[in-house]
Protein backbone atom coordinates (compact mmCIF):
# COMPACT_ATOMS: atom_id res chain seq x y z
CA UNK A 1 0.00 0.00 0.00
CA UNK A 2 2.67 2.33 1.30
CA UNK A 3 4.81 1.57 -2.30
CA UNK A 4 1.48 2.04 -4.17
CA UNK A 5 0.99 5.67 -2.49
CA UNK A 6 4.71 6.32 -3.20
CA UNK A 7 4.51 5.25 -6.68
CA UNK A 8 1.00 7.52 -7.09
CA UNK A 9 2.86 10.54 -5.61
CA UNK A 10 6.29 10.15 -7.86
CA UNK A 11 3.74 10.05 -11.02
CA UNK A 12 1.42 12.97 -9.58
CA UNK A 13 4.86 14.78 -8.48
CA UNK A 14 6.04 14.04 -12.30
CA UNK A 15 2.92 15.41 -14.04
CA UNK A 16 3.17 18.61 -12.21
CA UNK A 17 6.98 18.88 -13.03
CA UNK A 18 5.86 18.55 -16.59
CA UNK A 19 3.04 20.59 -16.30
CA UNK A 20 5.27 23.39 -14.73
CA UNK A 21 7.92 23.19 -17.22
CA UNK A 22 5.98 23.14 -19.96
CA UNK A 23 6.41 26.88 -22.03
CA UNK A 24 4.36 29.52 -20.72
CA UNK A 25 1.98 31.44 -23.13
CA UNK A 26 2.98 33.96 -25.12
CA UNK A 27 1.67 37.37 -24.09
CA UNK A 28 -0.84 38.57 -24.81
CA UNK A 29 -0.57 41.51 -28.17
CA UNK A 30 -0.97 44.87 -26.38
CA UNK A 31 -4.52 46.12 -26.54
CA UNK A 32 -4.13 49.59 -27.96
CA UNK A 33 -0.94 51.23 -29.71
CA UNK A 34 2.22 52.50 -27.30
CA UNK A 35 2.78 55.89 -28.39
CA UNK A 36 5.85 56.23 -26.67
CA UNK A 37 9.13 57.94 -28.50
CA UNK A 38 10.47 61.08 -29.15
CA UNK A 39 8.51 62.70 -31.34
CA UNK A 40 9.61 66.61 -33.31
CA UNK A 41 7.76 68.56 -36.23
CA UNK A 42 8.69 68.02 -39.78
CA UNK A 43 10.80 70.62 -41.43
CA UNK A 44 9.26 73.57 -43.32
CA UNK A 45 6.45 73.61 -41.03
CA UNK A 46 7.52 76.40 -38.26
CA UNK A 47 5.48 79.28 -37.80
CA UNK A 48 2.21 77.91 -36.78
CA UNK A 49 1.98 74.33 -37.22
CA UNK A 50 -1.55 72.39 -38.92
CA UNK A 51 -3.55 75.57 -37.77
CA UNK A 52 -5.43 77.11 -40.44
CA UNK A 53 -5.14 80.67 -41.91
CA UNK A 54 -6.83 82.94 -39.65
CA UNK A 55 -9.36 83.81 -41.91
CA UNK A 56 -10.33 80.57 -41.55
CA UNK A 57 -10.64 80.20 -38.26
CA UNK A 58 -14.34 81.40 -37.17
CA UNK A 59 -14.02 83.91 -34.20
CA UNK A 60 -16.61 85.31 -32.19
CA UNK A 61 -16.53 89.10 -32.47
CA UNK A 62 -14.54 89.27 -29.09
CA UNK A 63 -12.16 86.94 -30.18
CA UNK A 64 -11.14 88.98 -33.78
CA UNK A 65 -10.56 91.75 -32.16
CA UNK A 66 -8.35 90.87 -29.49
CA UNK A 67 -6.35 88.79 -31.99
CA UNK A 68 -6.37 92.39 -34.29
CA UNK A 69 -5.06 94.42 -31.52
CA UNK A 70 -2.28 91.64 -30.57
CA UNK A 71 1.32 92.35 -31.85
CA UNK A 72 2.71 88.93 -32.54
CA UNK A 73 6.57 88.43 -33.18
CA UNK A 74 5.63 85.76 -36.05
CA UNK A 75 3.47 85.68 -39.17
CA UNK A 76 2.21 88.38 -41.17
CA UNK A 77 2.14 91.88 -39.17
CA UNK A 78 4.78 90.78 -36.82
CA UNK A 79 6.68 92.96 -34.87
CA UNK A 80 9.18 91.56 -32.36
CA UNK A 81 10.14 94.68 -30.63
CA UNK A 82 6.85 95.80 -29.69
CA UNK A 83 5.39 92.48 -29.32
CA UNK A 84 2.42 91.78 -27.17
CA UNK A 85 3.08 87.91 -26.80
CA UNK A 86 2.71 86.25 -23.57
CA UNK A 87 5.56 83.76 -23.82
CA UNK A 88 8.25 87.30 -25.06
CA UNK A 89 6.73 89.62 -23.10
CA UNK A 90 6.62 87.65 -19.84
CA UNK A 91 8.68 84.69 -20.65
CA UNK A 92 5.07 82.68 -20.01
CA UNK A 93 4.38 79.20 -20.61
CA UNK A 94 3.40 78.38 -24.46
CA UNK A 95 0.35 76.71 -23.20
CA UNK A 96 -1.53 73.78 -25.17
CA UNK A 97 -1.27 73.34 -28.55
CA UNK A 98 1.47 76.17 -29.29
CA UNK A 99 3.89 74.37 -27.07
CA UNK A 100 3.67 71.24 -29.70
CA UNK A 101 4.33 73.89 -32.20
CA UNK A 102 7.98 74.79 -31.16
CA UNK A 103 10.60 73.02 -33.68
CA UNK A 104 12.27 70.96 -30.27
CA UNK A 105 11.07 67.92 -29.48
CA UNK A 106 8.64 66.17 -27.03
CA UNK A 107 8.96 62.72 -25.62
CA UNK A 108 5.73 60.56 -25.12
CA UNK A 109 6.11 58.43 -22.01
CA UNK A 110 3.25 55.87 -21.76
CA UNK A 111 1.98 53.50 -18.92
CA UNK A 112 -1.05 52.23 -17.55
CA UNK A 113 -2.69 54.94 -16.12
CA UNK A 114 -1.08 57.60 -18.06
CA UNK A 115 0.19 59.17 -21.08
CA UNK A 116 2.97 62.20 -19.56
CA UNK A 117 3.94 64.07 -22.68
CA UNK A 118 7.27 66.28 -22.29
CA UNK A 119 8.56 69.24 -24.39
CA UNK A 120 12.32 69.79 -24.17
CA UNK A 121 11.53 73.78 -24.29
CA UNK A 122 11.11 74.87 -20.63
CA UNK A 123 10.99 71.65 -19.92
CA UNK A 124 7.14 72.11 -19.69
CA UNK A 125 5.05 68.85 -19.38
CA UNK A 126 1.40 67.70 -18.95
CA UNK A 127 -0.40 64.76 -18.54
CA UNK A 128 -3.21 62.46 -19.71
CA UNK A 129 -5.45 60.25 -17.22
CA UNK A 130 -6.00 57.28 -19.21
CA UNK A 131 -9.93 55.82 -18.61
CA UNK A 132 -10.56 58.41 -15.78
CA UNK A 133 -13.56 60.43 -16.56
CA UNK A 134 -13.34 64.41 -16.81
CA UNK A 135 -13.38 66.39 -13.91
CA UNK A 136 -16.06 68.86 -14.02
CA UNK A 137 -14.51 72.01 -12.53
CA UNK A 138 -10.83 71.64 -12.83
CA UNK A 139 -8.39 74.17 -11.97
CA UNK A 140 -7.45 76.30 -14.82
CA UNK A 141 -3.41 75.58 -15.52
CA UNK A 142 -1.02 76.43 -18.44
CA UNK A 143 -1.62 72.90 -19.71
CA UNK A 144 -4.89 72.07 -18.85
CA UNK A 145 -6.60 68.89 -17.63
CA UNK A 146 -6.37 66.27 -19.89
CA UNK A 147 -8.29 63.20 -19.83
CA UNK A 148 -7.93 60.10 -22.52
CA UNK A 149 -9.82 56.77 -23.63
CA UNK A 150 -8.69 54.28 -26.43
CA UNK A 151 -10.87 54.06 -29.63
CA UNK A 152 -9.41 51.49 -31.44
CA UNK A 153 -5.87 52.45 -32.29
CA UNK A 154 -6.93 55.97 -31.67
CA UNK A 155 -6.49 57.99 -28.46
CA UNK A 156 -9.28 60.10 -27.90
CA UNK A 157 -8.32 63.19 -25.29
CA UNK A 158 -10.74 65.09 -23.71
CA UNK A 159 -8.87 68.73 -22.36
CA UNK A 160 -10.58 71.60 -20.20
CA UNK A 161 -9.29 74.07 -17.55
CA UNK A 162 -6.95 75.98 -19.68
CA UNK A 163 -6.10 79.42 -18.55
CA UNK A 164 -7.07 82.47 -20.72
CA UNK A 165 -3.84 84.37 -21.02
CA UNK A 166 -2.49 82.07 -23.28
CA UNK A 167 -2.28 81.95 -27.32
CA UNK A 168 -3.20 79.21 -29.30
CA UNK A 169 -0.21 79.86 -31.42
CA UNK A 170 2.63 82.44 -31.99
CA UNK A 171 0.20 84.61 -34.54
CA UNK A 172 -2.14 85.18 -31.34
CA UNK A 173 -5.28 83.21 -31.63
CA UNK A 174 -7.22 83.66 -28.66
CA UNK A 175 -9.12 81.39 -26.42
CA UNK A 176 -11.24 81.63 -22.83
CA UNK A 177 -11.36 79.07 -19.92
CA UNK A 178 -13.91 77.90 -21.41
CA UNK A 179 -11.51 76.25 -24.39
CA UNK A 180 -12.46 72.57 -24.77
CA UNK A 181 -10.36 70.53 -27.17
CA UNK A 182 -10.74 67.15 -28.78
CA UNK A 183 -8.14 65.48 -29.61
CA UNK A 184 -7.47 61.96 -31.82
CA UNK A 185 -3.57 61.23 -31.31
CA UNK A 186 -2.82 58.22 -33.76
CA UNK A 187 0.23 57.31 -35.64
CA UNK A 188 0.00 57.33 -39.53
CA UNK A 189 3.23 55.22 -41.06
CA UNK A 190 6.25 55.98 -38.99
CA UNK A 191 4.50 59.82 -37.96
CA UNK A 192 2.21 60.73 -34.94
CA UNK A 193 -1.11 63.07 -35.84
CA UNK A 194 -2.91 64.76 -33.75
CA UNK A 195 -6.43 65.68 -34.62
CA UNK A 196 -7.39 68.81 -33.17
CA UNK A 197 -10.91 70.19 -32.51
CA UNK A 198 -11.28 73.29 -30.35
CA UNK A 199 -14.20 74.24 -28.80
CA UNK A 200 -14.95 77.53 -27.20
CA UNK A 201 -17.99 79.55 -27.52
CA UNK A 202 -16.55 82.42 -26.09
CA UNK A 203 -13.88 83.24 -28.52
CA UNK A 204 -15.43 80.85 -31.70
CA UNK A 205 -19.03 80.48 -33.42
CA UNK A 206 -18.45 76.72 -34.01
CA UNK A 207 -15.84 74.19 -33.56
CA UNK A 208 -13.20 74.25 -35.73
CA UNK A 209 -10.59 71.80 -36.51
CA UNK A 210 -6.49 70.90 -37.28
CA UNK A 211 -4.41 68.55 -37.71
CA UNK A 212 -0.44 68.68 -35.96
CA UNK A 213 1.60 65.92 -37.79
CA UNK A 214 4.98 64.68 -35.72
CA UNK A 215 8.06 62.60 -37.22
CA UNK A 216 10.04 60.48 -35.03
CA UNK A 217 13.08 62.41 -33.76
CA UNK A 218 16.34 60.84 -34.85
CA UNK A 219 17.99 61.32 -30.98
CA UNK A 220 15.53 60.83 -28.02
CA UNK A 221 18.50 63.13 -25.96
CA UNK A 222 16.04 65.70 -24.03
CA UNK A 223 18.23 68.80 -23.45
CA UNK A 224 17.57 71.22 -20.81
CA UNK A 225 16.77 74.80 -22.51
CA UNK A 226 15.20 77.32 -20.17
CA UNK A 227 14.02 80.74 -20.90
CA UNK A 228 13.91 83.32 -18.46
CA UNK A 229 12.77 86.94 -19.11
CA UNK A 230 16.02 87.42 -18.38
CA UNK A 231 17.26 85.46 -21.07
CA UNK A 232 14.56 87.75 -23.15
CA UNK A 233 15.39 91.01 -21.63
CA UNK A 234 19.31 90.61 -22.25
CA UNK A 235 18.37 89.38 -26.16
CA UNK A 236 15.87 92.95 -26.16
CA UNK A 237 18.99 94.48 -24.58
CA UNK A 238 21.63 93.60 -26.98
CA UNK A 239 19.95 93.34 -30.29
CA UNK A 240 16.87 95.89 -29.62
CA UNK A 241 18.60 98.58 -27.52
CA UNK A 242 15.74 98.39 -25.62
CA UNK A 243 16.58 99.55 -21.73
CA UNK A 244 15.70 96.43 -19.32
CA UNK A 245 12.13 97.63 -17.05
CA UNK A 246 13.43 95.44 -14.44
CA UNK A 247 17.42 94.10 -13.16
CA UNK A 248 17.99 91.48 -15.06
CA UNK A 249 20.60 88.45 -14.01
CA UNK A 250 23.73 88.55 -16.76
CA UNK B 1 32.03 98.89 -43.68
CA UNK B 2 35.59 100.82 -44.77
CA UNK B 3 36.74 99.78 -47.66
CA UNK B 4 39.96 98.05 -46.30
CA UNK B 5 37.51 95.33 -44.79
CA UNK B 6 38.02 91.71 -45.45
CA UNK B 7 35.14 91.56 -47.00
CA UNK B 8 34.82 89.01 -49.71
CA UNK B 9 31.07 89.55 -50.41
CA UNK B 10 28.38 91.44 -50.23
CA UNK B 11 25.41 90.40 -52.09
CA UNK B 12 22.12 91.03 -51.84
CA UNK B 13 19.74 88.31 -53.47
CA UNK B 14 16.25 87.19 -53.07
CA UNK B 15 16.24 84.98 -50.37
CA UNK B 16 13.44 83.78 -47.92
CA UNK B 17 15.55 80.79 -46.51
CA UNK B 18 14.38 82.40 -43.54
CA UNK B 19 16.92 80.95 -40.27
CA UNK B 20 14.43 78.67 -38.96
CA UNK B 21 15.72 78.10 -35.89
CA UNK B 22 15.45 82.01 -34.79
CA UNK B 23 11.62 81.47 -35.78
CA UNK B 24 11.20 79.37 -32.51
CA UNK B 25 11.70 82.84 -30.73
CA UNK B 26 10.36 85.21 -33.17
CA UNK B 27 9.86 85.96 -36.50
CA UNK B 28 13.14 87.32 -38.64
CA UNK B 29 11.07 89.54 -41.03
CA UNK B 30 10.48 92.67 -38.41
CA UNK B 31 13.71 93.11 -37.38
CA UNK B 32 16.03 91.69 -40.20
CA UNK B 33 16.12 92.34 -43.84
CA UNK B 34 15.44 88.43 -45.34
CA UNK B 35 15.70 89.69 -49.02
CA UNK B 36 19.56 90.74 -48.31
CA UNK B 37 22.19 87.81 -48.10
CA UNK B 38 25.58 89.11 -46.85
CA UNK B 39 28.83 87.37 -46.57
CA UNK B 40 32.05 88.83 -45.03
CA UNK B 41 35.40 86.93 -43.72
CA UNK B 42 35.59 88.57 -39.81
CA UNK B 43 37.17 88.14 -36.51
CA UNK B 44 35.25 86.84 -33.77
CA UNK B 45 35.06 88.77 -31.08
CA UNK B 46 32.81 87.14 -28.65
CA UNK B 47 30.80 83.69 -28.91
CA UNK B 48 28.01 83.78 -26.83
CA UNK B 49 26.14 79.82 -25.88
CA UNK B 50 22.88 80.78 -24.29
CA UNK B 51 19.09 81.43 -24.84
CA UNK B 52 16.80 82.08 -26.33
CA UNK B 53 19.33 82.12 -29.09
CA UNK B 54 23.39 81.73 -28.90
CA UNK B 55 25.09 84.99 -30.32
CA UNK B 56 28.00 85.75 -32.37
CA UNK B 57 30.02 89.21 -32.21
CA UNK B 58 32.07 89.70 -35.21
CA UNK B 59 34.64 92.41 -36.65
CA UNK B 60 35.31 92.87 -40.35
CA UNK B 61 38.30 94.65 -39.69
CA UNK B 62 40.00 92.32 -37.69
CA UNK B 63 39.44 93.93 -33.73
CA UNK B 64 38.73 92.91 -30.16
CA UNK B 65 35.33 94.85 -29.97
CA UNK B 66 31.98 93.56 -31.46
CA UNK B 67 30.65 95.89 -34.75
CA UNK B 68 27.91 93.84 -35.65
CA UNK B 69 25.95 90.98 -32.70
CA UNK B 70 24.92 87.94 -34.87
CA UNK B 71 22.11 85.46 -33.83
CA UNK B 72 22.10 81.82 -34.46
CA UNK B 73 19.66 79.68 -33.53
CA UNK B 74 18.85 78.31 -29.68
CA UNK B 75 21.30 75.93 -28.66
CA UNK B 76 19.32 72.35 -29.12
CA UNK B 77 18.52 73.25 -32.29
CA UNK B 78 22.01 74.01 -33.40
CA UNK B 79 23.73 72.00 -31.82
CA UNK B 80 21.97 69.24 -33.52
CA UNK B 81 23.52 71.36 -37.00
CA UNK B 82 26.79 70.30 -35.50
CA UNK B 83 27.68 73.91 -33.27
CA UNK B 84 28.84 73.09 -29.52
CA UNK B 85 29.46 75.62 -26.90
CA UNK B 86 33.48 75.49 -28.55
CA UNK B 87 32.94 75.97 -32.10
CA UNK B 88 34.50 79.28 -32.27
CA UNK B 89 35.94 81.26 -29.95
CA UNK B 90 37.40 85.03 -29.94
CA UNK B 91 39.96 85.78 -32.33
CA UNK B 92 39.17 82.83 -35.17
CA UNK B 93 38.59 84.18 -38.60
CA UNK B 94 35.19 83.16 -39.93
CA UNK B 95 33.26 83.81 -42.56
CA UNK B 96 29.88 84.05 -41.75
CA UNK B 97 26.28 84.56 -44.21
CA UNK B 98 23.89 86.28 -42.39
CA UNK B 99 20.68 88.70 -43.21
CA UNK B 100 21.65 92.25 -42.11
CA UNK B 101 19.13 94.14 -39.48
CA UNK B 102 16.88 96.58 -41.07
CA UNK B 103 17.51 100.11 -41.14
CA UNK B 104 21.31 99.89 -41.03
CA UNK B 105 20.83 98.23 -37.38
CA UNK B 106 24.49 96.18 -36.60
CA UNK B 107 23.31 92.79 -36.27
CA UNK B 108 22.24 89.90 -38.61
CA UNK B 109 20.58 86.53 -38.23
CA UNK B 110 23.17 83.68 -39.15
CA UNK B 111 22.38 81.10 -42.32
CA UNK B 112 25.42 79.85 -42.66
CA UNK B 113 29.26 80.06 -40.90
CA UNK B 114 32.51 78.85 -42.41
CA UNK B 115 34.98 77.96 -39.83
CA UNK B 116 38.76 78.76 -39.71
CA UNK B 117 39.68 75.14 -40.36
CA UNK B 118 37.17 75.12 -43.48
CA UNK B 119 34.32 73.72 -41.39
CA UNK B 120 30.95 74.83 -42.84
CA UNK B 121 27.60 74.93 -40.60
CA UNK B 122 24.26 76.12 -41.09
CA UNK B 123 22.58 78.11 -38.38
Amino acid sequence: MIRRLVTFSMAAALFAAAACSKPAAAPAAPAHPNLSGSWVRPLGDREVGGLPPVNEIPFTPWAATKLKAERPAAGENQDFANTTDPSLKYADPNGYPRISMHPMRFKLIQTDDYLYQLWEYNQNWRQIALNKPQEPDPALTWYGNAVGTWDGDTLVVDSIGYKDSTWLDSRGVPHTQDLHIVERIHRAGENLVFDLTFEDPGAFTKPWSASLIFRPAPDGTMTETIYTISDELRFRERFLQQKPAIPIRR
Amino acid sequence: MRSNMSCVLAATVAAFLVSTSALAHHGAASIYDLSKETTIKATVTEYVWTNPHVEIGISPNGGTTTELLLELGSPPNIRNRGWTSRTVKPGDVVTVTFHPGLRGAKIGVVMKLITADGKELRA
